[in-house]
């Protein structure tokens, strides 16, 4: 009946060609100034520095990553000394020059984003708090001028991340709409917008404190969870559950290729909790003894699905067909104004994976690390904003911006 | 004081002796006794809503653990609650107004407004506002505000302002409880109409030559079909009987008797009738915040099978059955188990479940569950007082009619009261 077109030999001898040429410039950054704009270039155009992060973060202690996290603790050896845990920390500004030109938001971000604790909104909403304290605006107008070229960098420098776009605009909002009118001094308003700004780490902790309380109704003594991605939020509801002293046991999936399963096994096991682990393929096979599903989120999209690590659709697609409930726990800052309509929809963000043995270069790898699940297949979404059905997602989404 | 506290024992008594019957009931009479509660409670000047949510609280909290499986009184104390919160939102908002007109023209009184130059009735309201919804996203950034600087600023008005404003303070105190009892009022004539707004909508669902089954028996669900058949609609209705009350005997007596031709079979029955019938219309005992229903049982496996021929299963409940609580294992928290003689008969059966023979345990074990858990996606529509709704809709209803501070209603401990 139908005819599928080998279109991939095309799209394959195409590819070739442009590999053969000089890679374009596929990032547009607009307040960088023209002498950090090497360094601050994105390497490798395709790869997504979202997932390197996590994967650095949460993947298996390699030699990389001890390398990685040395260096994130030379650079904030400066910063260290001035700044305290509860997160009132006023950074050194990047290191660099303090000269208003040469002050960079996305060094910033990268500084706050090397802390593994720290939530990615949490980090960028940091990036624009230094901003406005190194700004030197006179009014509001400026300053928020001075905001949203800053916000629109940071956004174009990594178009993966969806909490980093998600907290930018969420900061945004707030400047616009509530500074203005509460306060006639425009330096009283300033110290305000900073002092809420650095309270944003507080609320993303209390965020996934609310969660957790949440969730613990759901989780009752004798059940089996199966767990798939290192997701801070998700560690918190199992490590209440355990101070709750109730019975349960996680299946984690091994999550290939940043084996996150194995660094979250290690995490519950610390906890006393029985864990098993299982690699990706297993997850079918195991689904029958499992009571539910616990995820969390790179973002939830306005039908109501989420974007999160590979492999969650098919444990959702899975956890589905076997009557299994499917559980999101997500940070309401994660809600984007995304609606993808298929797998391919999204900005794509690739991860190398490394398969410890050479792949011959002819060999096409599907290297993307996220996937999208539709609504259909998630039963509730825990949220600091209540537990919510995947349909109040969208209602929540036209609240804040119409 | 004492008059309350007789009527609250004697409700806590039939609670817990399960002598109301029905959810109408229940939520009528629970709503009553608020009223009377909420009208002998004495208020303060400051923070009257507080002693009011005090009190209310109290007393739910009391009612709830009588009976927690009857929903009905959970939801009508936090829909109370929410009344509180809502006058006295309404009433500060008008009061910050009239407030700050006076403030224009009285100069000599700007020292004591130094505080709060900028504490514009809109700003106050917004802030109080986000206290009284349910957390948003637009919120997040936002400080919880300091709720302390509106009955602060009320406060230090009435000092300054002298006689006049304390005439003022009085007559708004009075005007609170006032505004809440109307309130209650209106909710208990809901509640008493509920059936009639539902049988409004009866004309536009049920069509003509149409086949009807339901289970067991409800008053929403004859209202409902009296109400089409008096716009002369003609349809016949199938009545599963509804083992082991059989309630479905007189479910069929009444529809005969208003002349509907009505059938009769057993519940064993439903699965090969459902191919015939056009649509399911049954009641409900609760409705969860997911969209899940807490029905009669036997309710599942009728869901169960229209699923699977495809044909609508529409629920009828009014809105003092919306409960904003999520089930967490409902076919064992939210159910009551009924004693076994509805099913068998002890005299043919007394030696099999003797407990005193010194054998141990009997063997035969009797199980009678009042209710059962209808998931929502089997559920095509719900018929509200309000109007018909999906199932994915009900938190709407829910952030209307419920605030978030009320899940969980417990007295927070306080010194005084």
């Amino acid at each position: 009946m139908w005819w599928r077109s080998p279109s991939f030999i095309l799209d394959r001898q195409q590819q070739q060609e442009q590999n053969d040429s000089v890679p374009p410039e596929s990032l547009f950054l607009t307040s960088a100034a023209p002498s950090m704009a090497d360094s601050l270039q994105n390497p490798k155009s395709n790869i997504s520095a979202y997932y390197q992060t996590r994967a650095a973060h949460h993947g298996v202690v390699t030699s990389d990553w001890l390398a990685q996290a040395q260096a994130a603790v030379g650079r904030h050896s400066d910063d260290d000394d001035s700044s305290e845990s509860d997160g009132r920390a006023v950074p050194t500004v990047g290191g660099d020059g303090v000269s208003g030109k040469a002050f960079s938001v996305i060094e910033e971000f990268n500084n706050w984003r090397k802390q593994p604790d720290l939530a990615e909104a949490v980090a960028a909403i940091r990036a624009l708090a230094a901003v406005i304290r190194a700004s030197q605006a006179t009014t509001m107008m400026e300053l928020e001028i001075e905001l949203k070229k800053a916000s629109d960098s940071l956004k174009s420098w990594d178009t993966t991340s969806i909490s980093l776009t998600a907290g930018c605009d969420l900061f945004m909002r707030y400047v616009t709409r509530t500074s203005a009118l509460e306060y006639e001094d425009f330096n009283s308003a300033k110290s305000r917008l900073i002092e809420r700004a650095e309270k944003f780490g507080e609320i993303s902790c209390k965020a996934r404190r609310i969660i957790a309380m949440l969730s613990q109704d759901f989780i009752f003594d004798g059940c089996t969870i199966l767990v798939h991605g290192f997701s801070r939020v998700v560690l918190e509801v199992l490590k209440t559950a355990a101070q709750n002293k109730k019975l349960f046991r996680v299946f984690c999936t091994e999550g290939r290729p940043d084996r996150t399963g194995l660094r979250l096994s290690n995490e519950l096991a610390k906890l006393d909790v029985p864990v098993k682990l299982l690699i990706d393929s297993a997850v079918a096979y195991t689904m029958d003894e499992v009571d539910m599903v616990f995820v969390g989120a790179d973002g939830v999209v306005e039908s109501g699905g989420i974007i999160n690590m590979m492999g969650t659709y098919q444990i959702a697609l899975v956890a589905h067909g076997m009557n299994k409930p499917v559980y999101v726990a997500a940070e309401s800052y994660k809600f984007a104004r995304l609606y993808p309509l298929d797998q391919k929809d999204m900005a794509p963000a690739l991860r190398p994976i490394d398969f410890g043995v050479p792949i011959p270069s002819k060999v096409e790898v599907e290297t993307s690390a996220r996937d999208y699940t539709p609504p259909q297949y998630l039963t509730l979404l825990f949220t600091d904003l209540g537990v919510l059905t995947p349909s109040v997602v969208s209602d929540e989404l036209i609240q804040l911006y119409l | 004081m004492p008059d309350t506290q007789a009527l609250v024992n004697d409700f806590l008594n039939k609670l817990k002796k399960r002598k109301i019957e029905g959810s109408q009931a229940t939520a009528k009479q629970t709503a009553e006794l608020l009223r009377s509660v909420i009208s002998q409670t004495r208020v303060p000047y400051t923070n009257q809503a507080g002693a009011l949510i005090d009190s209310v609280k109290a007393v739910g909290e009391r009612l709830i653990a009588a009976n927690p499986v009857e929903l009905a009184v959970g939801n009508i104390v936090r829909r109370v609650l929410h009344i509180i919160r809502e006058e006295d939102l309404s009433l500060t908002t008008a009061a910050m107004a009239g407030l700050n007109l006076s403030a224009v023209s009285d100069d000599e009184d700007d020292t004591d407004r130094d505080d709060h130059p900028v504490l514009s009735a809109a700003a106050v309201a917004a802030a109080s506002r986000s206290t009284l919804r349910p957390p948003s996203l637009q919120t997040l950034l936002e400080d919880v505000p300091d709720s302390a600087a509106v009955p602060h600023t009320s406060s230090s008005g009435g000092d300054s302002e002298g006689k006049s404003k304390s005439a003022d303070k009085s007559s708004r105190s009075r005007k609170l409880k006032h505004d809440v009892i109307e309130a209650v009022n209106e909710l208990i004539q809901d509640i008493n109409t509920c059936h009639e707004q539902i049988a409004e909508q009866a004309v536009e669902h049920i069509h003509q030559n149409e086949v009807i089954l339901t289970l067991g028996s409800s008053r929403t669900v004859l209202e409902f079909l009296c109400a089409a058949k008096e716009k002369k609609r003609s349809f016949r209705v199938f009545v599963a009987e509804g083992a082991p009350r059989y309630q479905g005997h007189l479910l069929a007596k009444e529809l005969v008797a208003r002349g509907l031709q009505t059938t009769l079979i057993t519940d064993s029955a439903v699965f090969a009738m459902i191919s015939r019938v056009n649509m399911v219309i049954v009641g409900a005992h609760a409705v969860m915040a997911n969209g899940g229903v807490i029905a009669p049982v036997g309710l599942n496996m009728v869901a169960l099978a229209a699923q699977k021929h495809a044909v609508p299963f529409v629920v009828l409940a009014g809105s003092h059955k919306l409960c904003p609580l999520y089930p967490h294992n409902p076919e064992v928290l939210l159910n009551e188990l009924r004693s076994p003689s509805e099913l068998l008969d002890f005299g043919e059966f007394s030696d099999l479940m003797d407990f005193g023979s010194g054998k141990g345990a009997p063997l035969l074990h009797v199980v009678n569950p009042t209710f059962d858990y209808v998931p929502p996606k089997l559920v095509s529509l719900f018929i509200t007082d309000t109007g018909g709704h999906n199932p994915s809709y009900m938190y709407r209803l829910i952030a209307d009619y419920y605030s978030a501070d009320d899940l969980v209603v417990q007295r927070r401990p306080t010194s005084g009261n």
